[in-house]
């Protein structure tokens, strides 16, 4: 008896389970006007407000729509993509970083917008280098969506402790103030400017800055920059100032930990990163931050900084093309793009640009070489592995760099 | 039936009752009914998907044929651009290498663990027990995020213990450094995952080691070790080799770990194991033809890793 009824009892939710996988199946089928958007956590950190008003107006607009955000990390979201793209349920909106979308262009991941195009704001006056990265033998498959820069994070307070009056205006400069900031804190693992070790984008600003780069096509093959005299001076720049100023791990990357977490908690003076960094320092240092342009090895130039930036593309196998384009509209309007610039950011067009310490940062700038393989130069870490072995002193910085040198132009050089 | 039936008492031997045949038939097929589901099942899980990445492994399968959903044939090429990549032969003998020291670890702490448990008290073997449970519950995700925190560089509770202990100067000491640090840290983390499995299953095994028989051999004047060698290790042969078995195929393969704990920024060549080499090369570089042709590589390398035990394991079984 006892069995039976437990028997019963599980044909009962084998049933109940059934009929409710049919009705939600019939649910999603009723709605089919939904649109799934990818955006880098980034956005949910910085400016989730914005993004929910934006599907706010963007579902009252249409109605019956409903928008499905979905935060990835920069880590693992392409590999998350080619997943949809071989088996369905993908995004009909994904942000791509700028040095990721020319591998997916060439291969036809995305709609071509280039009819859409003159419909967005400001598409006329988009900022030149971020439109390039969406563009592909003439066609746009890219919205630029914003762009950013990188600046020093800093507490007045604590430069002010040190007897620091006025803001560095050298690298060097920095280095004393940051000797400075070290004698006053004293505090164990304290670092005077955060950096963790493996930050290529703050690197390679050294290598530029000495007039260095990390590669360049030249007759139509590449070849590896970082041995040049002066990409290794630029480099030996980098160790030093590290050593001087960083108690940060020499291995780890810019995001184990995250720089503002390691600010928050007290252990670091300043720190390099996107201005929106000032979001999380945490209440106790929120009234003493502040932030000023790093600046380079020669006095009163700044060092230039990675302009990073990210666009935003409908994949070719989304069902909803046309909404998904709508939706883009909307995100990248005048209006989005200068609550973007509120929070720190980089807007996407000339017209809209202001006079922050972001946007004078970007005056001076770099950008990775604009090659189909670049990406698989960044997923396999040749550059952060040579920054690791640099610092930890494994290799020589000449050692290191030719190394990485070889295998970037190896890399670069796949058909 | 009844043709063969009569074919039988035509050829004058002993008769074959159709009832007799009907049980010789059942003989036959009831076993082979009883294992259909299973073979069927597995054919579909496995069969389908290994038949598909055969296929795959033959073809130039990259971003722009995935997007088509379809590739281009091209033989053994993806075999041979594996086989010439210094890469591979470097991953190969490293992931060898690791997984010894990984077997090899697990087995003989977990058959240390498993005499522990036979021998201390009741109350003892309830706190052991229960707590090589809980390290088995644990998920592998979380378990990499504790040990991640507890190596931290920062503010890791190792390196303050290490120095409080004044065992030297661990601050800020960083245990991902250099290729031997970091391996040694997935060793720990996989070895300790793996010891509760490998020691409760030692311990049912001991279990069966004749008590008389211990006693018997001690009456004779047989020490411990000899006791060890002479009765208890051949009665666990068996299982130890399963245990082995097992332990090479996951070792070998081993992924969420070493991938989760070294951390994407820092998995270059100079520390690859071999399901990363797999990853970087078929997901990060979007190549999944390459992808498939070196995971059916190390297939046949398992397989050849792990044929001496399977086929002594296969012997065991034909003796008794």
């Amino acid at each position: 008896m006892k069995r039976r009824s437990i028997a019963a009892l599980l044909l009962v939710t084998v049933v109940a389970a059934a009929v409710a996988a049919t009705t939600s199946g019939a649910t999603k089928k009723a709605n089919a006007s939904s649109i799934t958007v990818w955006l880098q956590t980034d956005a949910q950190s910085g400016w989730a407000d914005l993004v929910a008003s934006v599907n706010q107006k963007f579902q009252s607009d249409h109605p019956g729509t409903t928008v499905n955000v979905q935060y990835q990390s920069w880590g693992d979201h392409l590999q998350k993509f080619d997943a949809t793209l071989a088996g369905g349920g993908g995004p009909d909106v994904i942000e791509m970083g700028n040095t990721e979308m020319t591998k997916y262009m060439a291969a036809g991941a995305f709609a071509d917008l280039s009819s859409a195009k003159g419909s967005f704001d400001n598409s006329a006056n988009w900022l030149k280098g971020l439109a390039a990265s969406g563009v592909y033998k003439n066609k746009t498959y890219g919205v630029p969506y914003y762009a950013g820069s990188r600046v020093v994070t800093y507490r007045s307070d604590l430069f002010k402790k040190a007897g620091i009056s006025k803001l560095p205006t050298s690298t060097a400069a920095y280095a004393a103030d940051a000797q400075k900031l070290m004698a006053k804190s004293g505090k164990k693992g304290f670092s005077p400017v955060y950096i963790a070790g493996t930050d290529w984008y703050f690197a390679m600003g050294f290598v530029f800055d000495y007039g260095g780069g990390i590669a360049a096509q030249i007759s139509g093959k590449w070849k590896g920059l970082l041995t040049t005299p002066k990409s290794i001076a630029g480099l030996t720049a980098y160790k030093n100032f590290f050593a001087t100023a960083s108690r940060a791990s020499k291995t780890t990357d810019e995001s184990h930990p995250n720089p503002y977490d390691v600010y928050a908690q007290g252990q670091a003076a300043s720190m390099i990163g996107p201005s929106w960094y000032t979001c999380c320092v945490g209440a106790k240092y929120k009234g003493s931050t502040s932030q000023f342009v790093m600046p380079g090895h020669v006095a009163g130039t700044s060092m230039p900084g990675f302009l990073g930036g990210s666009d935003l593309a409908v994949p070719i196998t989304s069902n909803n093309k046309a909404l998904a384009t709508d939706w883009l509209k909307d995100f990248t309007s005048t209006s989005s793009e200068k609550t973007l610039q509120a929070k720190g950011n980089i807007p996407n067009a000339t017209n809209l640009l202001g006079n922050s310490i972001n946007e004078r940062a970007a005056s001076r700038s770099w950008f990775v070489p604009t090659a189909k393989h670049w990406v698989d130069v960044e997923n396999g870490n040749i550059l952060r592995n040579m920054l690791a072995q640099i610092l930890t002193g494994k290799l020589s910085v000449k050692q290191a760099a030719q190394s990485a040198s070889d295998n970037i132009a190896s890399v670069l050089n796949q058909p | 039936m009844s043709e063969g039936t009569s074919t039988a008492t035509a050829a004058g031997t002993f008769p074959l009752t159709s009832r007799r045949r009907r049980r010789l038939w059942g003989r036959v097929a009831v076993p082979y009914a009883l294992i259909a589901p299973v073979v069927i099942t597995i054919a579909l899980i496995l069969g389908y998907p290994l038949y598909y990445l055969v296929r795959l492994s033959l073809q130039q399968y990259g971003l722009f044929e995935l997007i088509r959903h379809k590739g281009i044939g091209v033989g053994l090429a993806n075999y041979r651009s594996v086989l010439h990549d210094q890469i591979f032969w470097h991953t190969l003998v490293r992931t060898i290498v690791f997984t010894a020291a990984n077997v090899v670890l697990t087995m003989v702490l977990g058959l240390l663990v498993a005499l522990l448990l036979v021998r201390v008290s009741r109350p003892v073997r309830l706190l052991l027990s229960s707590s090589l449970v809980l390290v088995w519950s644990m998920p592998v995700v979380v378990a990499v995020q504790v040990w991640y925190w507890m190596t931290n560089f920062e503010n890791g509770v190792v390196n303050y213990v290490l120095t409080q202990l004044h065992l030297g100067s661990f601050e800020q000491h960083d245990w991902y450094a250099s290729t031997f640090s970091q391996l040694s840290m997935v060793t720990l983390l996989i070895v300790w995952g793996a010891l509760p499995f490998v020691a409760i299953t030692l311990y049912a095994a001991l279990a069966q080691v004749p008590n008389d028989l211990l006693e018997a051999a001690s009456v004779d004047g047989a020490g411990a070790w000899m006791k060890f060698r002479d009765i208890t290790l051949p009665i666990l042969r068996p299982i130890l080799l399963i245990l082995t078995s097992l332990s090479i195929i996951w070792d070998f393969g081993v992924f969420t770990q070493p991938y989760l704990l070294i951390g994407q920024s820092k998995v270059t060549p100079g520390n690859f194991l071999m399901s990363i080499y797999l990853f970087e090369e078929g997901y990060f570089k979007s190549d999944y033809g390459r992808g498939a042709a070196i995971s059916l590589l190390m297939l046949a390398i398992v397989g050849v890793l792990s044929i001496v035990y399977v086929r002594r394991m296969v012997r065991i079984g034909v003796e008794t």
